[in-house]
């Protein structure tokens, strides 16, 4: 019943998108869909090379995707709001190392010759997930909470 | 998705690459060696090989049609795999899964682009993988629009019962995002997402186990100077939920606030702040474990603190960093730490060095009436990565030394991993590395795991992708 309500929305909203959307759309021209040549170890700082004037497509400052420390942490906000931007020098398979439904190993051994990367579970983190997933269960949640969990079920039965 | 589906529909996109004018294959092959060490249980060898395999397929017949697929499998040539990685002491692991696979055509106006396939979608209320469609493009006035709908990817829950549940209920996914944009000044974003339309109390047999979701978020990013930003989000759980009984607390309907702000003081110096609120009943909906990740009416998380990074033009950096946090079932805990880096000869040599500590002397449950048995740890860490021609060395060493007496860690006191890796860039494309990693595990056991990885990637590959 909500899934037919849901597809007849869908479809209405599709149809007058259809109509209206020639109108509607920005003539802007697409952006670049790949950087001009691949970015070496460690975190690149965009300004270095670009002014601080406006990411075409963005339109933010290069400054706002300088990967510092705090961009690292809490990527999650620029992935939410510029996926495509993001897209531009990483390939989907970067984020699938990390957020894939399904990993064979945690991201820490699999990426383990580059500790310059901010990899979760550094070290014996089973031991540590004991503490961690008391102190804030919501952490784990959000890799762990609707996938990626086979191996969690060995003991969380 | 069924496995003849699976097949045809991958043999459909391979197929597809015929027709590409620029086709790259990279994959990653792994080889590994370790044997489990936990007393009272047979010692188990792990030799596992490892596959991950990736096709970019560009201008399909026009410059815009692109087709891209990244999997992986994994095969333990073991008699018996660990206990971690089966759950069972008997029997070999192994495995695979196909992580997206999709056709994506971007158009030269207004940045839109269509995906069908199976994707990764991040948009609005959080990250999704989908069997079906998205579109999005940038409309005028600064507006942009996206949605996406199809099948989600669907998992393992705990036991057989529950998945039946689960995939009767999660038979559709369909998400939406409108969102404006000020140039240099904001972006607003408002979505919606639908995770399942048969919620739990509707099913002919109402059950408990509820795996479906409604939520609406709402996405910000204020940068009113060049130097101050602010952004974040809040996720309101609009889901219809079974009322609750008379005098117990209603439910909290916000899954979630997430909110960062950063100023920075001149070229060298950014100061950060920020505050998370997480309700466990709203923002846990949809587990497919929900005897771990439990809707817990009266438990919710809350977590604030700062980070003040330094970075100098030679090359330095260094970041302080604190953060407290409240359980509400739990207590509470202090974090404080920093980190440094160096880089040197243009990034030929990066160190960094590191440590934390974890003051959870109030946390509740633990034993109140003898509160350094708590959570407390500390961590340091020291690493460095060198690069010097076609060759790579890297050390990583890390150490966790807990409070004496915690009574969730069976007497270990100190754990600790010294990662040490070679590698060799034999071509632009190809380069191959061993990592051999020393520690101790959850048992305070020595155990030694070695590594064996060979990273390439044929055709013309894509210029900036890493």
């Amino acid at each position: 019943m909500a899934r037919n309500t849901i597809l007849q929305v869908l479809a209405l909203v599709l149809g007058l998108g259809m109509m209206t959307a020639c109108g509607l759309v920005s003539p802007e021209a697409s952006f670049t869909p790949t950087h001009n040549y691949a970015l070496g170890a460690g975190r690149p700082i965009c300004t270095e090379c670009h002014s601080n004037d406006l990411a075409k497509g963005a339109l933010k400052t290069y400054a706002t995707f300088d990967h510092t420390p705090t961009f690292v942490k809490n990527h999650r906000f620029q992935a939410n709001q510029d996926s495509n931007t993001c897209a531009v020098c990483h390939a989907p398979s970067f984020c699938i190392d990390c957020h894939g439904g399904k990993v064979p190993m945690k991201p820490a051994k699999l990426l383990a010759d580059r500790p310059d990367r901010d990899t979760p579970h550094r070290g014996d983190y089973l031991t540590l997930h004991k503490i961690e997933g008391k102190l804030d269960p919501s952490s784990c949640y959000r890799c762990h909470g609707r996938a990626n969990n086979d191996q969690c079920r060995a003991c969380h039965r | 998705m069924k496995r003849h589906t699976y097949v045809a529909l991958l043999a459909t996109l391979l197929s597809a690459t015929a027709w590409g004018q620029e086709v790259s294959l990279y994959g990653t092959t792994m080889a590994e060696i370790w044997k489990q060490n936990i007393p009272g249980s047979e010692q188990a060898t792990y030799t596992a090989a490892t596959q991950y395999l990736g096709i970019d397929a560009t201008k399909l017949g026009s410059d815009n049609l692109s087709l891209h697929l990244f999997g992986w499998g994994v095969k333990d040539f073991g008699d018996s795999s660990p206990t971690i990685y089966n759950g069972s002491p008997n029997g070999s692991y192994s495995g695979g899964y196909l992580s997206f696979g999709y056709l994506q055509y971007r158009f030269d106006q207004a940045n839109a682009e269509i995906k069908a396939g199976r994707f990764a979608i991040n948009q609005g209320t959080g990250f999704e993988q989908v069997d079906g469609v998205s579109a999005r493009t940038d409309l005028r006035g600064g507006f942009s629009i996206s949605a996406f709908g199809g099948r989600p990817v669907l998992y393992h829950t705990q036991d057989l019962s529950s998945q039946l549940n689960y995939d009767f209920q999660k038979d559709f996914i369909f998400g939406t995002r409108l969102a404006w944009r000020l140039p240099q000044v904001t972006e607003i974003g408002l979505s919606y997402l639908e995770d399942g339309t048969h919620a739990a109390q509707n099913l002919p047999q109402p059950t408990t186990e509820d795996f479906t979701r409604r939520q609406v978020g709402l996405d910000l990013l204020l940068t009113p100077t060049t130097s101050f930003d602010l952004r974040g989000r809040t996720v309101f759980d609009v889901a219809k939920h079974p009322e609750v009984a008379p005098g117990a607390p209603a439910h909290n309907d916000i899954a979630e606030h997430d909110y960062s702000a950063t100023w920075r003081i001149g070229s060298q110096v950014a100061v950060t702040g920020n505050f998370a609120e997480r309700n466990f009943f709203a923002y846990f909906a949809g587990s497919n474990m929900p005897s771990l990740f439990r809707q817990d009416d009266h438990d919710m998380f809350r977590g604030w603190g700062g980070k003040v990074t330094w970075t100098t033009e030679a090359n330095f950096q260094l970041v302080g960093d604190y953060r407290h946090t409240h359980r509400e079932t739990f207590g509470d805990s202090n974090r404080l730490g920093g980190e440094m880096r160096w880089t040197f000869n243009d990034k030929a040599v990066l160190f960094g060095l590191g440590g934390h500590i974890v003051n959870a002397v109030d946390t509740k449950f633990v034993d109140p009436s003898t509160p350094y048995l708590s959570l407390s740890y500390k961590e340091a860490r020291i690493w460095t990565l060198v690069t010097k021609g076609q060759f790579s060395a890297s050390l990583d060493g890390i150490l966790q030394r807990y409070d004496s007496g915690n009574p969730y860690l069976a007497g270990v006191q100190n754990v600790y991993e010294v990662v040490g890796s070679l590698g060799y860039q034999a071509t632009a494309n190809i380069k191959v590395s061993g990592d051999v990693t020393y520690g101790t595990n959850p048992v305070a056991k020595h155990e030694t795991q070695g590594l064996l990885k060979a990273e390439y990637r044929f055709g013309s590959a894509k210029k900036g992708g890493q």
